[in-house]
């Protein structure tokens, strides 16, 4: 398997392919001139110093020490999120030239100017490999982060790690995975930087064969969640800018739930609007408490729901009151109603919701993860409406494959003892 | 001598904010005419126009490169019209090529305007746009660099030097958003002022940076007409003379850049602004001094002299700094007060040095000022232009 490296690549000029070539070969290269004898970084077309075009190569020693560094940890474009929070340095090197580099292998809290730090090299595609540095004393190294292409390699894609995580809660316990939307200031809109975050979290759970049960609730009790954030409509503004929201983060976090493979409860307490609802559409179970509001507001905006919820609300409930709910722009469909509609799983009152929904968690959590995961993605098979045959075939084939799954087997080994004696 | 020199006769500007509804065009036409009227120049008097380049709005920097704006002011004694861009010291170089125009008889009056509308350009480009500007796309970009971050690592690099602490770094902050409390052009106007701590509990963005030491990005506009020391006298009771300048260029890239080699520039440049308009430091009445982040203060109140070496986050500390204060500090609260509008800092910077010596800055006014050091600065900090403003021809 391997991944696209989605980063920036050094933007190489034909006089500086000498460097990155050596790189390559994990060699920093010093370009040096032949005239005047001056050291130069970067290199250039010509001298700086003296304009010669005799320019030549020495191979640096590859030591230095920190001249100043910074700990990145937000306000970065997507493709570097992943690497957040990472220290960007610039480090002297022993023949006095400065470059720009990262600090790595090293605890960020750890890293001070002056510090002594030798090159390591970072392969990012066949024709480069980024210089970064680490320190030189080995008590201060930690082990090297895994990179994108090696964490893709290992099978596990997630790219951040949940104490990052800034607008979601993640926490797992036992069987139980609870993934809140944690913005309650904002009454959990969804941002950017929350749906990356959520197909990250979603991405990272289906690692876990532990888990069986996520739970998607709001953070503060009392708002699931109110829909996209305001903030990212400027980014709306460009069609290029708005099919991505779409395409991009929103098909990609309906994608995540949907196929992570664990059972994907919503935990609706409050308003659950617009995106909130699309989010909630895309879980396999929904419970509300009477306080919960439902509803599509985009048409207000002369818009239309756009993460899957024109195509999901059609097939969770009656035709003829789906559309109700686009059309009206109403926020205010109680819980109450929408279950006698159809769209909900059960409504509990505000004062028991906490209590009956845990002992539903409870419920599914003592399943083996492994029936629940065949479970989703049978019934996800089937509700996508084939014909009959293929349905039985796909829960037939599925069940077979589950009844010769290593701890069924156990099971079944019993009976094989007790036919035979 | 008063035939070389040039004077500051009109300005105009809307209050910085974020208001997407608002085009360029509508804030366009309101800061020039603003301007105009308050040069007491006719518009037909007007002869050149110089826009500040308008970063990251390419459609309106072309249509502004091609002349739009004499026409659709109706500028019929317009003869020349460009765009200059050198960033954060666009307008400093605006300023200087209207002084060419004035000086050299091709134009008598120039209208310098700048307008920046960033809530309608989608956030991920706005971070595409600050994470390579003034940034190498070979040498610095794919280690991750941000605006914020390479900040981030002068301010560490100057704590280190000087031995300030955080509170300290905080206390510029406090000091310029004290300024754009009360400053109705500011987008924190009437806002509280958060206190040091308020400041070091915001999130850290690029260590050593704070949240509340980073900008927020917003929109505004402003202009300003100018006109030789000649006419300035018949046509303005209060016009504002530029009266000395000192430049230097550093480097491109933010890693060439050595810590004393910009505490040299920014002492070589701001005292040959300062012999050049024949004052001393001891004369100047406010420091309207644009460098887009809290570091570059003290950086450069040690560089001028105004404290002891490693002490410049003292005066900041003390209040000194402060409206009220002995040393009138960057009376629009720099671009962490104002609000940033890119290029934008630097104008209203510049139309603050004007406001504040026309007295007409209201409750920020720094009584009795005569004299005005005001500096800007472009890129990451790739160089530092000093410029000295007076009421008066010296």
């Amino acid at each position: 398997m391997t991944t696209q490296y989605t980063k920036p690549i050094p933007a190489v000029q034909p006089w500086t392919e000498s460097f990155w070539k050596a790189t390559k070969k994990h060699t920093l290269l010093i370009q040096k001139c032949g005239s005047c004898k001056t050291l130069i970084f970067y290199p250039r077309k010509i001298c700086p110093n003296c304009w010669s075009s005799e320019l030549g190569w020495q191979e640096a020693t590859g030591r230095g020490k920190v001249y100043t560094f910074s700990i990145v940890r937000d306000m970065v474009e997507a493709q570097f999120m992943p690497d957040l929070p990472y220290v960007l340095a610039m480090v002297e090197l022993d023949e006095s030239i400065r470059m720009m580099t990262r600090i790595v292998e090293c605890d960020p809290a750890s890293v001070k100017i002056g510090m002594e730090v030798e090159v390591v090299f970072e392969d990012i595609t066949e024709q480069h490999a980024l210089p970064f540095f680490r320190p030189v004393e080995e008590r201060l190294r930690t082990a090297r982060p895994t990179t994108e292409k090696a964490a893709a390699d290992s099978g596990t894609p997630t790219l951040m790690s949940p104490d990052d995580y800034r607008t979601i809660l993640y926490d797992v316990s036992g069987a139980v995975c609870r993934i809140t939307l944690n913005r309650p200031e904002k009454k959990n809109a969804i941002n950017k930087r929350m749906a990356f975050e959520l197909w990250d979290a979603f991405r990272r759970v289906r690692e876990d064969a532990n888990v069986g049960v996520v739970v998607l609730a709001g953070a503060g009790g009392n708002t699931f969640c109110s829909g996209g954030d305001l903030d990212i409509f400027p980014s709306l503004t460009t069609h290029h800018g708005s099919l991505n929201w779409l395409a991009h983060e929103g098909l990609d976090v309906q994608k995540a739930i949907t196929e992570c493979e664990k059972l994907v409860i919503a935990k609706i307490e409050g308003p659950c609007l617009a995106g909130g609802l699309e989010l909630a559409l895309c879980c396999d179970l929904l419970y509300a408490n009477e306080s919960a509001r439902l509803g599509f507001t985009e048409i207000n905006m002369g818009i239309l729901p756009g993460w899957g919820g024109t195509a999901r609300i059609v097939r969770s409930m009656p035709l003829f009151r789906a559309r109700e709910l686009v059309y009206s722009g109403r926020k205010d469909y109680s819980a109450r109603e929408m279950f006698e509609t159809g769209l909900l799983t059960r409504v509990f009152t505000d004062e028991q919701f906490g209590e009956h929904f845990e002992k539903a968690v409870a419920q599914f959590a003592s399943k083996k993860p492994i029936a629940l995961r065949m479970a989703k993605e049978i019934m996800a098979r089937s509700a996508e409406g084939g014909s009959i045959d293929t349905a039985l075939a796909v829960e037939r084939n599925g069940i077979q494959w589950l009844t010769y799954a290593p701890d069924v087997q156990a099971m079944m080994d019993q009976f094989r003892k007790n036919v035979k004696s | 001598m008063s035939n070389k020199k040039i004077a500051i006769v009109g300005i105009g500007e809307v209050p910085c904010g974020i208001y997407p509804q608002r085009s360029q065009w509508e804030i366009l036409y309101e800061i020039c005419t603003e301007a105009v009227r308050d040069s007491g120049l006719d518009k037909d008097e007007i002869e050149a126009v110089v826009t500040v380049a308008p970063q990251a709005q390419p459609r309106l920097a072309a249509e502004i490169s091609f002349g739009k704006l004499p026409e659709e002011l109706g500028l019929k004694g317009c003869k020349d019209v460009c765009t200059c861009n050198a960033g954060g010291a666009s307008t400093s170089n605006c300023i200087r090529l209207a002084e060419e125009l004035i000086t050299s008889g091709a134009a008598r009056a120039v209208l310098v305007p700048h307008v920046t509308v960033h809530s309608t350009i989608p956030m991920d480009e706005l971070i595409d746009f600050f994470a390579k500007a003034g940034m190498d796309l070979q040498w610095e970009y794919p280690y991750g660099t941000t605006y914020n971050a390479v900040i981030g690592m002068m301010t560490q690099r100057y704590m280190y030097e000087s031995g300030a602490t955080p509170e300290e770094m905080a206390s510029i902050v406090v000091s310029l958003r004290k300024w754009a409390a009360l400053d109705p052009n500011s987008m924190f106007f009437g806002k509280k002022v958060p206190s040091i701590e308020e400041i070091l509990s915001s999130p850290m963005i690029s260590d050593p940076l704070h949240r509340r030491e980073c900008n927020v990005l917003a929109d505004g506009g402003a202009a300003m007409v100018i006109t030789s020391a000649e006419i300035a006298p018949k046509v303005t009771k209060t016009p504002v003379y530029k009266l000395g300048e000192g430049n230097v260029f550093f480097t491109a890239c933010p890693v060439l850049r050595d810590w004393d080699m910009m505490a040299r520039g920014f002492t070589v440049s701001g005292q040959k602004a300062l012999s050049e308009a024949g004052v001393t430091k001891e004369d100047i009445d406010i420091w309207n001094i644009y460098l887009a982040y809290p570091v570059a203060h003290p950086i450069m109140m040690e560089a001028m002299g105004l404290c002891e070496p490693h002490q410049g986050c003292k005066p900041f500390m003390e209040g000194r700094t402060w409206p009220g204060g002995n040393m009138p500090w960057s009376t629009i609260g720099d671009a962490v007060g104002r609000g940033h509008t890119g290029s934008g800092v630097s104008t209203a910077t510049y139309v603050d040095t004007a406001r504040q010596l026309m007295g007409k800055a209201g409750s920020r006014q720094v009584e009795g000022a005569r004299f005005v050091f005001q500096n800007t600065s472009g890129g990451s900090g790739m160089n530092n232009i000093a410029t000295v403003w007076g009421k008066e021809l010296i």
